[in-house]
């Protein structure tokens, strides 16, 4: 029988997107262009040549190794880029993705990524044109909302603000702004350098939507545990009582 | 096992224990009529000027800037010409205190009562009296008596700060500089502390209520120890490592006027071997060589002694929660500003994250929720089980209760705006709730580290990376008695091996020792000497009210020892 992961244990929206996420089972809401998202990126021009830190693999002569042969390298590892990240700041306020759930998507999705993970911003840092690709899919995929969500490669102050009066997370650096058309537009890359050109990122979704996709748990939206006064956990908390009580039990160790 | 469930799975809870003491601080912050649950706001971005302490520093450093001829302080600097204050820049208020002052008033170079708390440790030693008294009078067949103490005492506060006794032509220290400077002794033995003169003892009878003192005196028994504070501007020139040293050498010449000793013979190695190592209690242990730290430094200092220095225990007894949490201040402001954030690491980024522990009344708010949930429950203090049900109950529940609150009043995680600040209060309310509840500081861990996993599962972010691993593999050291990691919290200090780089943590974890005695109304945490010798009135740091006495600092009303202005022109 074909060994199928089971992700995240819970019946509610919150556990359901959280699965979707880990798997990467994704639903795609927007398609910004590759160059844009490079030009937000900052790492290069779009259209310049990748820098690289070796040369291409195939001109290396590697050594007669059998990880080698089994695992096929990325694109990015096999030209020899540079390890280049791009980083995210959430909004508890809804936002789609949480730093965890970015993170558990870069591992378990993504060749060749190294997933940091904080409370106000996640990175994940791998080969160039590697990280371009995976980038372009978190932008475009249900786990972004531009409004809620943008990328921070510094001063990333936000993601426990309150929003703006028009929805948007609060960035001190304004690297995003929201159009009289009411498109969210880019108007600096990820360190707040200015873009030569506003980049549309579309429409943020409705507070409504946000609630129906996002993967934080809320008392104002899907509660882990219920309310005071009337606690009711969620299968996610079940379980880890369960785990906690063994790791506890574990470090006692009488043998 | 496991939480018990009502009909259909819902778990009725009280909740009349909510009792929102936030509120009154977050009204200081934003404004009176703020709406302090709105989710949205409008960020005027009125920049650095809208502070007036950020003001004082801009104008401060154009004096600066003219008087060296070089560019200083310019927060025009900051993320290439955008300054501090796109959001409001709101100060702080001390919890349980009604000071209310700026951010930069708690950093430790802004704060000199901070400074004091830390130089009063340092500064510390306890030694023995009695293996002195050994030497003289079985080696030396000389005669101690009450008088001959009281004689050696008023000799020792002589020449502790720095003076001369016995040698002829010697350079002595200024008295103004060194006010601070004082020895009393303490002993568990009544009859002889009756007949110590008052000026030289910490009368355990009256500095302590009557149960903790009968506590106290039957742990000390008939032993007497001396509590020396050598003086502040020695340590800030020297460090911790130099009290010994430093108390050692004038209690040996003390001994030698005081008994008309010779001071060349043989008997003064056998009195400065008790002065320096056998009959000494430093207040923290030396580091090994990779931390580089004599004893007397922060990063040696176990939990349950910080928790015994604090004294609000002797004062304010019957409330476990402000016992605990003046713990966690002093923790906070000496773990997390000064050891880690400077000692250690460096920079200015570790007050910002410590002081969500002693702001604000949100983790009191946190804490009297789940002490007055458990009370009521189980009939009192230290009166649940001791068992890792009794974590996962309270624990879950204070956590939750603690969630809840960030979410329904964004104001209060706009205070607690990092995830770290955050993952400490709500840990430590929830580890604090469990060790009052349960009389028992593992029980108290063992709901820390639940509480650490439940937060991180139901907003999918906790701290980062090296805080999160710290608090994700946390649990299984809760009841190891491995060699290394085995010791009982109380025991466990700065440098425990899981505990050594990360912010947030250590002052909690001392807040948390402090918890489980305090709920049983113990007299002490860990140490009955320590306990004894931070009540002594000559103190210059308030070790009974840890937060106001921050907050003086920060409202500059607060004068601290070892300054030079005395000997130096006038600013």
């Amino acid at each position: 029988m074909a060994y199928k992961p089971q992700f995240y244990p819970g019946s509610t929206s919150v556990g359901i997107n959280r699965r979707k996420h880990m798997s990467g089972n994704l639903e795609k809401l927007r398609d910004i262009p590759e160059a844009d998202v490079t030009a937000i990126m900052g790492h290069r021009a779009p259209g310049a040549d990748y820098s690289s830190t070796h040369p291409p693999l195939k001109e290396m002569g590697e050594p007669d190794c059998p990880v080698r042969q089994i695992v096929a390298p990325t694109a990015g590892a096999a030209a020899g880029d540079r390890v280049r990240y791009s980083q995210w700041t959430d909004s508890m306020y809804f936002a789609p993705s949480t730093p965890y759930w970015r993170s558990y998507w870069g591992a378990i999705n993504c060749k060749g990524c190294d997933p940091g993970t904080l409370s106000g911003r996640q990175i994940i840092e791998a080969r160039e044109r590697d990280i371009e690709a995976y980038t372009k899919t978190q932008y475009d995929s249900e786990m972004t909302d531009v409004a809620l969500c943008s990328m921070r490669g510094c001063t990333v102050h936000g993601h426990s603000l309150r929003l703006e009066e028009n929805g948007m997370q609060f960035d001190m650096l304004a690297r995003t702004e929201m159009g009289k058309d009411g498109n969210v537009y880019a108007v600096k890359d990820q360190v707040g350098i200015p873009l030569d050109k506003k980049v549309n990122l579309g429409k943020p979704m409705t507070e409504a939507e946000a609630k129906k996709r996002t993967t934080i748990f809320r008392a104002d939206g899907v509660p882990m545990c219920g309310a005071v006064g009337a606690r009711k956990y969620d299968e996610a908390v079940e379980a880890l009582h369960h785990m906690w009580e063994l790791r506890s039990k574990w470090g006692f160790r009488p043998e | 096992m496991g939480i018990q469930a009502g009909v259909n799975g819902v778990i009725q809870m009280a909740v009349k224990h909510t009792k929102k003491l936030f509120i009154k601080a977050l009204n200081k912050k934003f404004g009176k009529d703020f709406d302090l649950a709105g989710q949205k706001v409008e960020y005027k971005r009125l920049g650095i000027e809208q502070n007036a302490r950020k003001r004082e520093f801009m104008e401060y450093a154009k004096k600066v800037e003219g008087k060296r001829g070089m560019t200083g302080y310019n927060p025009y600097v900051h993320a290439g010409g955008i300054p501090m204050g796109q959001r409001q820049l709101v100060p702080y208020k001390l919890s349980g205190t009604e000071y209310v002052v700026e951010g930069d008033d708690l950093h430790f170079v802004n704060n000199p009562a901070i400074q004091q708390m830390w130089d009063d440790v340092r500064r510390t030693i306890v030694v023995g009296l009695d293996m002195a008294h050994e030497v003289l009078q079985k080696r030396l067949g000389k005669e101690v008596t009450p008088e001959t103490i009281n004689n050696y005492l008023e000799i020792l506060n002589h020449a502790m700060p720095g003076a001369a006794v016995v040698q002829e032509h010697m350079v002595e220290t200024h008295p103004g500089l060194v006010d601070d400077c004082n020895v009393r002794v303490f002993t568990g033995d009544d009859a002889l502390a009756d007949e110590i003169d008052d000026q030289y003892l910490i009368d355990i009878n009256k500095m302590f209520p009557a149960e903790q003192a009968e506590a106290l005196k039957a742990a000390i028994g008939k032993t007497s120890w001396q509590a020396i504070h050598v003086p502040t501007i020695v340590v800030r020139s020297c460090d911790g490592g130099t009290t010994s040293r430093w108390s050692a050498m004038q209690l040996c010449m003390t001994f030698i006027d005081a008994y008309n000793m010779c001071a060349g013979e043989a008997a003064v190695a056998d009195l400065a071997y008790a002065a320096k190592h056998a009959a000494v209690l430093q207040m923290s242990e030396m580091l090994p060589a990779r931390r580089a730290r004599g004893p007397n430094n922060p990063g040696g200092l176990s939990f349950g002694f910080l928790a015994d220095m604090v004294q609000t225990s002797r004062v304010a007894a019957a409330d476990p929660v402000k016992v605990s949490l003046n713990v966690v201040a002093a923790g906070a402001a000496l773990y997390d500003q000064i050891w880690l954030g400077s000692y250690m690491s460096g920079g200015v980024g570790f007050t910002q994250y410590a002081t969500a522990a002693y702001t604000n009344d949100i983790l009191d708010d946190f804490c009297y929720y789940g002490v007055d949930f458990a009370a009521d429950k189980f009939g009192g203090f230290a009166k649940a089980p001791k068992t890792l049900d009794l974590a996962k109950e309270l624990a879950t529940e204070v956590n939750a209760y603690g969630m809840e609150q960030y979410e329904l009043f964004p104001t209060v995680l706009e205070d607690h705006f990092g995830g770290s600040q955050r993952a400490s209060v709500l840990a430590a309310a929830s580890a604090i709730t469990s060790a009052i509840a349960s009389g028992h500081s593992q029980v108290g861990l063992a709901g820390w580290y639940l509480s650490m996993l439940l937060h991180k599962e139901g907003w999918g972010r906790l701290g980062f990376f090296g805080y999160d691993l710290q608090d994700q593999c946390g649990p299984t050291n809760v009841f190891s008695y491995q060699s290394d990691e085995g010791a009982p919290l109380e025991l466990r200090g700065a440098n425990y091996p899981n505990y050594a780089m990360n912010v947030g943590h250590q002052g909690e974890y001392a807040g948390i020792s402090s918890a489980a005695h305090a709920g049983r109304m113990d007299a002490f945490a860990c140490n009955p000497l320590i306990k004894v010798t931070f009540a002594n009135p000559g103190m210059v740091f308030d070790w009974a009210d840890i937060r106001a006495c921050f907050g003086k600092g920060g409202a500059r009303e607060f004068r601290a020892a070892g300054e030079r202005s005395l000997v130096m022109p006038a600013v």
